[in-house]
């Protein structure tokens, strides 16, 4: 049984359509990563999940049950805000009891006070429980409204990009954290974030919105590797993928590609390649090589190096712009030098470069 | 010390003293003359401080059943007081977080109404507390100044409302509440500052009024301590000693209450003093 599903769900604000029509479908025990850029509709899927705001068509469940018209206090659901909305005027173990004493019946006082403090174990915030939200730090704030989501044992948990507000080594290290805890409670996880680094670690299944439209829904190695289409292929990934627009070159059995970069043979891409039109062929700078060669007309303009890579931009005669990801210890290019270029075809991306969608994968 | 910093205290700490004895001279003149015996208050040329003090006038007023009075005063304005809170935070509220048909008009007559002077309504709330039986009863003056000051209060708590962070609302949703017990457990307590802003305001007008309850009321059973006050500017002359002495009295408990929720009263000034 799915825990959570949309199906045909949208919502209009005014002229703006925030949401349109989305299905979505998440099973029992997933942690699914609603992934988008601001405006793309996953907040609003988020909110709408929560009962926060009401659908204007579409039907939303929650463990097979029906809540699009139910408020949000009777959904059982648990939600962690982006700036944790604890309850200043009450104390951490107020703040973690406040759902177990809204629900009806009203537990004994010493259930409450035993499942707060089980759950304060778990993440380790047992000393804070007498403090006021003001005076602890944000990672303690962080993990108390985390705990105050717990208590419930909800059916589902929302999280609403709960580590955007912790610097960065505390993000990663909270990210470890959540998957850790992923694991032991094994709950289902509806997860909001703009953070397509996030998203990758953390999930099960990533949805990407753009638009108010869900563009693809899949694994994250799925994702990475087949995106659906462009706005997916440059959307996830640490880098922005590069994009070179040309046509189809077929010589005999071998397939290529031209483009304003020259010839890139394709090797034999699966899907079906009967396309003529223009297409764009996408390929992150990690299936990028790069040897150095002075005649080339291909300058290297930007030398990066982030420790563990070294990122380089290369510029040809026309403007266009490739980055590539290289190995700092192998690789002898500096600025300024010519270079040539070769792609790796298992790790090429053809789209049709009207509609953006993807045709066929190198892998 | 430096000397420019002393003498720029000390200019200040004059300009200070000014101020407060330009508003507080009046005050201080009623309370002299309120000690001084019948016969030398208006002697001339004036004295600053009286010579020989005597309690004789706060006596009489007391004698004039004074107590009886302030109880009344107490009584209709502390209703007053909890009733337009009531109402005004849920109106308030409403205006606050809901968006409904008629919302922006309902602000509109809100702030509207505040500028009608009370005493062009005089004669037609007369007439309709007359016809509903309320004419002479303290519920009468409850449910008047209630009208009066309801927009005022709906306008300050709706500010206060809005400068609380609509998250917390929403997580007491999620964690289970209803809106009711959202507004009870989170909102409420949250608006403290407001809320004691707002009843001081009420409370001040309710317990200051004389003309809305010299019109409205007529018997001493329910006669409010502005009025009895005015009683003693009488048929046989002025009785100055029982005026300022009463005078003098009625403020002490405003004064009092301002001093008890000062804390609260500056940050509601301020607005919205509260984290996220």
């Amino acid at each position: 049984m799915a825990a959570v599903s949309f199906e045909g769900v949208s919502k209009r604000y005014g002229e703006v359509v925030a949401l349109d029509a989305l299905d979505l479908e998440v099973r029992e025990g997933e942690f699914v990563s609603l992934l988008g850029p601001s405006g793309s509709g996953k907040s609003t899927t988020l909110n709408l999940l929560a009962g926060l705001m009401d659908a204007d068509a579409g039907v939303i469940r929650i463990g097979g049950r029906d809540v699009t018209a139910l408020p949000p206090e009777r959904r059982d659901i648990a939600m962690v805000f982006q700036n944790y909305a604890l309850y200043p005027h009450l104390t951490v173990f107020e703040n973690m009891a406040f759902p177990l004493e809204a629900r009806k019946p009203k537990p004994a006082a010493s259930a409450i006070r035993a499942k707060v403090e089980q759950v304060a174990g778990v993440l380790g915030i047992g000393m804070l429980l007498a403090r006021y939200p003001k005076e602890i730090s944000g990672g303690q704030q962080q993990r108390v409204a985390l705990g105050r989501a717990m208590v419930r044992d909800p059916t589902v948990f929302l999280l609403d990009e709960p580590l955007s507000n912790l610097d960065a080594r505390l993000r990663i290290r909270m990210r470890r954290d959540l998957k850790a805890l992923h694991h032991a409670i094994g709950s289902t996880i509806v997860y909001v974030t703009h953070d397509q680094a996030e998203a990758m670690t953390l999930s099960s299944r990533i949805a990407v919105f753009d638009h108010g439209r869900l563009q693809q829904y899949a694994t994250p190695a799925e994702i990475y590797d087949r995106p659906a289409n462009v706005f997916v292929a440059n959307f996830v990934g640490d880098r922005e993928t590069n994009f070179l627009d040309g046509s189809l070159s077929a010589e005999g059995e071998e397939l290529a590609f031209a483009s304003a970069l020259g010839r890139v043979p394709l090797g034999r891409p699966r899907g079906a390649l009967d396309a003529r039109g223009p297409l764009r062929l996408g390929v992150r700078p990690e299936a990028v090589g790069v040897l150095p060669d002075p005649d080339a007309p291909l300058r290297v303009t930007l030398a990066e190096l982030s420790g563990a890579d070294l990122f380089l931009t290369i510029r040809a005669a026309d403007g266009l712009e490739v980055v590539a990801r290289a190995d700092p210890r192998a690789t002898r290019v500096a600025e300024g030098d010519g270079v040539r270029l070769a792609f790796d075809p298992s790790r090429l991306h053809l789209f049709d470069a009207g509609t953006g969608v993807a045709i066929a994968h190198g892998t | 010390m430096h000397g420019l910093i002393l003498r720029r205290r000390i200019g200040r700490g004059l300009v200070n003293l000014l101020i407060a004895g330009f508003a507080l001279f009046p005050i201080l003149w009623g309370l002299s003359s309120s000690l001084k015996p019948t016969e030398r208050i208006v002697e001339f040329p004036p004295r600053l401080l009286p010579d020989e003090p005597t309690l004789e006038h706060y006596a009489r007023i007391f004698q004039d059943d004074a107590a009886f009075y302030i109880l009344n005063s107490g009584l209709v304005s502390a209703a007053t007081v909890v009733l337009t809170l009531i109402l005004g935070a849920l109106g308030g509220y409403a205006l606050a977080r809901y968006d409904f048909r008629g919302r922006s008009l309902t602000m509109m007559a809100t702030v509207a109404v505040m500028s009608i002077p009370i005493a062009s309504l005089l004669v037609p709330t007369f007439t309709l507390i007359s016809v509903l039986g309320l004419y002479d009863t303290r519920l009468g003056l409850v449910l008047l100044y209630t009208a009066y000051q309801l927009p005022a209060a709906i306008w300050m708590l709706y500010g206060y409302f809005m400068s609380l962070p609509v998250e917390l609302e929403n997580a007491a949703r999620v964690d289970g509440c209803s809106p009711t017990r959202t507004l009870r457990k989170v909102v409420l307590p949250l608006s403290k500052p407001g809320l004691v802003a707002a009843a001081l305001f009420i409370l001040v007008f309710a317990w200051n009024d004389f003309v809305v309850a010299v019109t409205m009321t007529s018997s001493q059973e329910v006669r409010t301590f502005p009025v009895a006050i005015y009683f003693y500017l009488g048929f046989y002359g002025r009785e100055w000693g029982p005026l300022l002495a009463a005078s003098l009295v009625s403020i002490v408990p405003i004064i009092a209450v301002f001093v008890f929720l000062q804390r609260y009263f500056m940050s509601g000034l301020t607005g919205g003093g509260v984290k996220g």
